[in-house]
């Protein structure tokens, strides 16, 4: 888009901006009930086998059941609370690795800064799944090790993208200006880096949050995430492979569930970055 | 993959399988000739889940091994009939002394390895000795321990010498396949006497064989068989339904079998299996050093809807470990039985009236995950609370089988004749009856298989009584094959698969 086209249209591009935002908080924030209903309620108890073995969708379960006569839809919900701890904890887990890393990094000075941006490199390089296992064979497999390995993994992202934003920061006449002047860094951090590279690290933390959504449905799809009886989308997924056939909503449910979620915090982050990234936002005032 | 494949377990991978050779009984639909005319140069195409680690069967090779290899390309002295029976293979004759501790064998003259080379006595000896040897994995090792010594007079008569009585010597016989003593290289290539000789194996994809020329019996009705291995069972399925395999030895869930029994262009089987879903608690850890515990967890578990539920309308209830096809089979699905109000009782009078908690230590793959979840609701009803801890088989045999380091667990055990493992005190779950252990010493010390049968059917009693372990269900053995195949093993029993009388329709 031309400097011409959005002083021409700036009504027409904030309209697109809010309506991208508008769909996403509008997707995430229907799991983000179903998450949080299944916290006071849910229709069925989650051990309540009294389903009869695929039944179909209707006559008391809104989706049917599982093979053990377990309600679906009270399963989609335990699961989407599943989901949504998982994302939020990967990320807080990330955050605070990534942010407090990459600050170090972009402070640090020649070799050692070298060093750090080696390390992140070879980390981000690593596959998470891979993390994952190994995080899953030194404690057990839980929920917790799960979100953990995925944490571990994208705090390696996130290091990465701060370093770089921290150190544009840095480089800036005002930053200097202050430091000169006896700034303490941390104060510098505090003071300058953190207000100006937010806007950006948000934006890659929303979409940090539907990528670990994705880790925790894969790990729990292999048997490495929440363990049964939980209901994670993932092992819910898997265990409706082999019935697919003969029963569809098993796994056609959750995988749709997935979607919505992964999409919404997707558009939620898209909208995010019109709104707060300050290049796009000069560009556009 | 299932775990019982590898030697660990107990009594080994083979018997009671469906030989394809005698009649057999119910429901062999697909056993007789079919009417139309059959290729005689017929290539089988059979899909399977079980790719062999190696070709060794006394190198953990797994299941595969057997299933491929096994009565298809090696053979032994014994072979076991479908209902459980043993039958002369390569030995022509035995005869046992009046003690029992002496075992002589005549050997089928004429046979010959696919080398070339002549069946003699020093093979039969090289191969017993493998099995036995420090290294061996196999599964009979130690049922085959009792030989003391093996003398070759001449060349084709062995004669055993055992260090005490074992009925079962024959019978374990039947897994020790003879290969040729100057045979090399056993785990990527073969010299057995079978009817078929091992073509090509290409690992992580196929394995083909093909009719021996030199065969001493009838020859195989087909040509090549081969083998195809898949990672996953609706890759499986699939390549049935588009024709790229004719059978699948072993279906593992019931819900792919709708869409197989609705077309005419394929037949479903339902056969015999012996594999048995154990809830299987440690004996010695508390709580379940206490009877009445273990039976108020056994009859608070509705085994019924849990069968149902995992195999749709397949599989049979047990009440022990002792399936249908083992001699000593008694129906005791009456012993602690689904009975919530009595397990109430139990827990009550063994003085957790309001419960406990306990660690369910839970392999990873199916079924094991659903079962425990299964078991989880059902035990709450009743005030107990199950942790379940999902575990690799890696874990499962460290940690379970090794160093008995948990308080119950679930495991399939494929063996037929194993309820014999409750005799030893040492096994992994921890199950210590002197009398048990006693019977289980007399049977096998037996003269007659009447005496042996009378024993263990007290030792399957009593384990059922005392709720040794709680078995869960006896798994279906379900074979899906295109219309056009006839003699293929209906009650393969986990593993085995006699191809040589599979005809395909020309």
């Amino acid at each position: 888009m031309t400097y011409t086209d959005v002083l021409r249209k700036p009504a027409e591009a904030r309209r697109r901006r809010s309506a991208t935002l508008l769909a996403g908080c509008t997707l995430t924030a229907l799991i983000a009930l179903l998450a949080v209903v299944s916290l006071v309620w849910l229709p069925y108890d989650a051990d309540d086998t009294s389903g009869g073995r695929l039944a179909g969708p209707g006559d008391g379960h809104l989706l049917g059941t599982d093979k053990l006569g377990r309600d679906l839809f009270t399963q989609l919900m335990t699961g989407s609370r599943i989901a949504v701890e998982a994302g939020l904890g990967s990320v807080t887990i990330a955050a605070l690795i990534g942010v407090t890393l990459g600050v170090l990094a972009a402070f640090a000075q020649g070799w050692l800064d070298d060093t750090l941006a080696a390390f992140l490199d070879i980390l981000i390089a690593f596959p998470t799944l891979l993390l994952a296992m190994l995080v899953v064979a030194a404690r057990s497999a839980t929920l917790g090790s799960a979100v953990l390995a995925i944490g571990l993994a994208q705090s390696a992202v996130v290091a990465r993208l701060v370093r770089i934003l921290v150190k544009r920061v840095l480089a800036q006449d005002y930053v200097t200006a202050a430091r000169t002047s006896g700034t303490s860094w941390p104060r510098t951090v505090v003071g300058h880096v953190l207000p100006n590279i937010w806007p950006t690290l948000v934006v890659n933390l929303a979409l940090q949050f539907g990528l670990a959504v994705l880790a925790e449905a894969g790990l729990s799809y292999l048997g490495l995430g929440a363990p049964p009886p939980n209901a994670s989308w993932g092992r819910m997924l898997q265990e409706a492979q082999a019935t697919f056939t003969t029963a569809p909503a098993g796994a056609l449910a959750p995988g749709i569930l997935l979607v919505v979620l992964v999409v919404g915090v997707n558009l939620v982050a898209d909208g995010l970055r019109d709104t707060l990234d300050p290049a796009t936002r000069r560009r556009r005032s | 993959m299932r775990l019982s494949t590898s030697t660990l377990y107990v009594t080994a991978t083979t018997a009671g399988l469906a030989l394809v050779l005698t009649a057999c009984g119910g429901g062999s639909g697909a056993k007789s000739t079919s009417a139309g005319t059959w290729d005689k140069n017929a290539t089988v195409n059979v899909g399977s889940l079980y790719e062999p680690q190696n070709l060794d069967n006394t190198a953990g090779g797994g299941q595969g091994v057997t299933e491929a290899l096994n009565g298809n390309v090696y053979e032994g002295l014994f072979r076991l009939t479908d209902d459980g029976k043993v039958d002369k293979l390569l030995a022509q004759d035995y005869q046992a002394s009046a003690d029992g501790l002496t075992y002589t064998f005549t050997l089928r003259s004429g046979v010959k390895f696919h080398s070339g080379k002549e069946l003699t006595s020093a093979d039969v000896k090289y191969s017993l000795e493998k099995v036995l040897a420090d290294d061996s994995q196999s599964a009979r090792k130690s049922n085959l321990e009792v030989v003391k010594d093996i003398a070759t007079p001449d060349a084709h008569t062995v004669k055993v010498t055992l260090s005490q009585k074992s009925i079962s010597f024959v019978y374990n016989l039947s897994y020790v396949w003879i290969i040729n003593s100057e045979a090399k290289e056993l785990k990527t290539s073969e010299d057995g006497t079978g009817p078929y000789t091992l073509a090509k194996w290409t690992r992580g994809s196929a394995l083909s064989l093909n009719r021996f020329a030199g065969y001493w019996g009838d020859a195989a009705a087909n040509k090549q068989v081969v083998f195809h291995y898949y990672k996953d069972a609706t890759a499986l399925n699939n390549a049935l339904l588009t024709n790229a395999v004719d059978v699948v030895t072993s279906e593992q869930s019931p819900d792919a079998l709708a869409q197989f029994k609705s077309n005419q262009s394929y037949k479903v089987n339902d056969g015999n299996s012996t594999t048995k879903l154990l809830l299987a608690f440690n004996d010695k850890a508390k709580p379940f050093t206490d009877v009445k515990v273990r039976q108020a967890v056994s009859a608070a578990i509705d085994d019924q809807k849990l069968l149902e539920s995992v195999w749709g309308g397949y599989g049979k209830l047990i009440g022990s470990m002792v399936p249908p096809t083992d001699p000593w089979y008694e129906d005791l699905t009456k012993v602690n039985a689904y009975d919530v109000t009595k397990a109430k009782k139990l827990l009550a009078e063994a003085g957790y009236a309001k419960g406990f908690s306990f660690t369910l230590d839970t392999p990873n793959y199916d079924p094991h995950p659903t079962a425990a979840t299964f078991i989880k609701s059902q035990l709450a009803k009743v005030g107990i609370t199950v942790k379940i801890n999902t575990i690799t088989p890696d874990e499962w045999y460290t940690k379970v089988y090794k160093n008995h380091d948990f308080t119950a667990t679930l495991q399939e055990h494929v063996n037929d004749r194993d309820l014999v493992w409750y005799g030893n005190p040492d096994f992994y779950w921890g199950y210590d009856n002197k009398q048990v252990t006693q019977w289980v010493a007399q049977a096998e010390e037996a003269t007659t298989t009447a005496q042996q049968t009378e024993l263990l059917k007290k030792v399957n009693r009593q384990t059922a009584e005392d709720a040794a372990s709680d078995w869960l269900y006896l798994y279906p053995q379900i074979v899906v094959a295109n219309s056009k195949l006839s003699g293929y093993p209906l009650n393969g029993l986990n593993s085995q698969f006699y191809a040589y009388d599979i005809k395909k329709q020309g």
